[in-house]
């Protein structure tokens, strides 16, 4: 029933519409990471089968799938790491597959796994990535001050990489990425398992390099910071991106989910027909898709029905598989 | 926030990443400190046995080329636990995606190596001429020596550090791989000493070509100290051809670390 619903609400034409409105359109000399088509097989399983990612300068991407998606993989094919069998990169109009150093020279990554040299303290870690990146003695040192400043990190300048906090360490490995002013900045899952305080100093440094015209590929499985960046979407699905487009054409189209706990159990006979339909009980509440939660709590309200407790579930990643996934299974 | 996008030059990238390798070095000076001090204390304390054993000079050579040479081995484990916990800690991945090329990576990497390396043999002959009566009969032959037995070192202890999969691996291979390398080799015990079969694998262990260049360094043959070097360096090629193959690949994240 649920995953029928969402074909109802999100399917068919109006899909394909929906996730044809891609990026803001922008001339192609915008583009600062330009994938397409990459391939990338590991013992005959497709790891990527035609990934295709365009990213303009100062956009933030969010790329986003299931474990197994392909994200990774991507990132560790546009920095170099790993060699696709088929495909092309172009990093600045750098080709990253065939000139791979010329390209890592315009990219700051941030890898999914830790990555800090732990019995070096903060500073070291930023002035060895930074002087990698190129910045002069100078530069480097007034680097390091902002970037740390930046990330909350300037009480955490001298003190060994490992003595951090979970959260700290996370805030280190971004400012090892985003030293260098790179003009693409690769973010694997940078905020997985960080606290607040973290993900807030790393989501406003995201934005400052979009602002000053970094592009910016952003992998998560959190949808709200997604949101929070103005980001706009890949979803990656079986090694290829399904879906491109601002939030708004991908999920805005989405119905929310009304979660509504009556006295009794079961649905109510009072609720509106229009809705019988949509609702099912589960766990004790009335679960009820619905396109215009105002309208129809209004009209839940007005037959009579007295929920005693309303939650309103806005659509997310999970909803947007289940409607690519319906709508795939309508075309066939 | 100041740029400097000019693309510096790959000297300055070597030398981040060598004043880099340094401070990691000097950050955890244990493992140094005992390979460059354990074999100046083995020496003194066992070098009158040696030489109760052989006539003449022969016995102090012997001690010293058997302490360099088990020692050096043994402190293959700085260039190996230096790369295997860059892979344990990611960094080796996180620097590959960096603008250093690999060759840059591997002289950033093997330069503070090289130097400990060396320092360690350079120590125990100089403290063998000056207090124990090591003769030396051409400084410039046992540094072609010294040289050749450092690069060899490095490119196993590279390889090694590269292949293995955990430090307990890593320190069974030097410990065990070692001691086998050494006596193979006749560093230990002189070959004249050893079975028959003993001398005739000898010349497949890097072991017994250290002691060959070292030995003859110190008595001034010239023709032998060149020869043995000659194979060192093929050691140190073959090693350090594996270990740049191996650097240059991803371990993914199903490498069990």
């Amino acid at each position: 029933m649920f995953r029928s619903a969402w074909g109802v609400q999100f399917s068919g034409a109006r899909a394909s519409k929906a996730r044809a409105a891609a990026v803001p359109a922008r001339g192609d000399s915008d583009a600062v990471l330009v994938a397409a088509g990459l391939v990338k097989r590991y013992d005959g399983i497709a790891a990527l089968a035609g990934f295709d990612l365009t990213v303009q300068a100062g956009e933030i991407a969010g790329l986003v799938g299931h474990n197994g998606a392909g994200k990774t993989t991507f990132v560790e094919v546009v920095t170099g790491l790993v060699r696709a069998d088929a495909g092309r990169v172009l990093v600045a109009g750098e080709d990253a597959l065939h000139n791979s150093r010329r390209a890592r020279r315009l990219i700051g990554v941030a890898p999914q796994e830790q990555a800090l040299y732990l019995s070096a303290t903060v500073r070291d870690n930023m002035r060895l990535f930074g002087a990698l990146a190129g910045l002069s003695t100078r530069a480097l040192h007034d680097a390091i001050e902002d970037v740390a400043a930046e990330l909350l990190l300037t009480d955490a300048l001298e003190q060994r990489a490992g003595l951090l906090s979970g959260g700290q360490r996370r805030r280190a490995q971004a400012a090892t990425a985003m030293i260098g002013a790179p003009r693409l900045l690769l973010l694997d899952e940078p905020t997985a398992g960080a606290d607040p305080e973290t993900r807030a100093a790393l989501l406003a440094a995201v934005r400052r390099r979009a602002a000053a015209g970094a592009a910016i590929v952003y992998t998560t499985h959190y949808l709200p910071e997604l949101t929070d960046l103005g980001a706009t979407l890949a979803v990656a699905r079986g090694g290829k991106v399904i879906a491109r487009g601002t939030q708004d054409s991908l999920i805005g189209g989405l119905p929310s989910e009304l979660r509504l706990r009556f006295d009794q159990r079961a649905v109510p006979s009072s609720l509106p027909t229009v809705m019988t339909g949509r609702a099912e009980a589960v766990d004790g509440e009335v679960r009820i898709l619905s396109a215009d939660p105002p309208g129809d709590l209004a009209a839940i309200f007005a037959c009579g029905c007295a929920p005693v407790s309303v939650d309103v579930r806005r659509p997310g990643i999970d909803e947007l598989y289940r409607a690519i996934a319906a709508e795939a299974r309508d075309a066939a | 926030m100041q740029r400097d996008r000019a693309v510096r030059p790959t000297a300055a990238r070597t030398a981040a990443l060598v004043r880099h390798n340094v401070m990691l070095m000097l950050r955890e000076p244990g493992p140094m400190a005992s390979r460059l001090i354990l074999p100046l204390a083995f020496l003194l304390l066992l070098h009158p046995l040696y030489e109760q054993a052989q006539p003449g000079s022969r016995g102090i050579v012997q001690a010293v080329v058997a302490t360099i040479v088990t020692f050096s081995l043994l402190a293959m484990s700085i260039a190996g636990g230096s790369f295997l916990t860059e892979r344990i800690w990611h960094t080796w991945q996180r620097l590959r995606s960096s603008a250093a090329t690999p060759a840059e990576l591997l002289i950033g990497k093997l330069t503070p190596v090289l130097a400990v390396l060396g320092l360690q043999q350079v120590a125990v002959i100089a403290f063998a001429a000056a207090l124990l009566g090591l003769p030396v009969a051409g400084l410039p032959l046992l540094a072609v020596a010294v040289a050749a037995w450092t690069l060899a070192l490095a490119g196993m202890g590279a390889a090694l550090g590269l292949l293995a999969r955990s430090f307990s691996s890593l320190s069974a291979s030097y410990d065990i791989g070692g001691m086998i390398l050494s006596s193979l080799g006749g560093a230990l015990v002189p070959l004249t000493a050893l079975p028959e079969w003993v001398r005739q694998v000898a010349p497949i262990s890097p072991g017994y070509w250290a002691v060959s260049a070292l030995e003859s360094a110190l008595r001034g043959a010239a023709g032998r100290t060149f020869l043995a070097s000659a194979v060192l360096l093929a050691f140190a090629a073959g090693a350090g051809l594996a270990a740049a193959i191996r650097a240059s690949r991803t371990w993914g994240r199903s490498a069990s670390l």
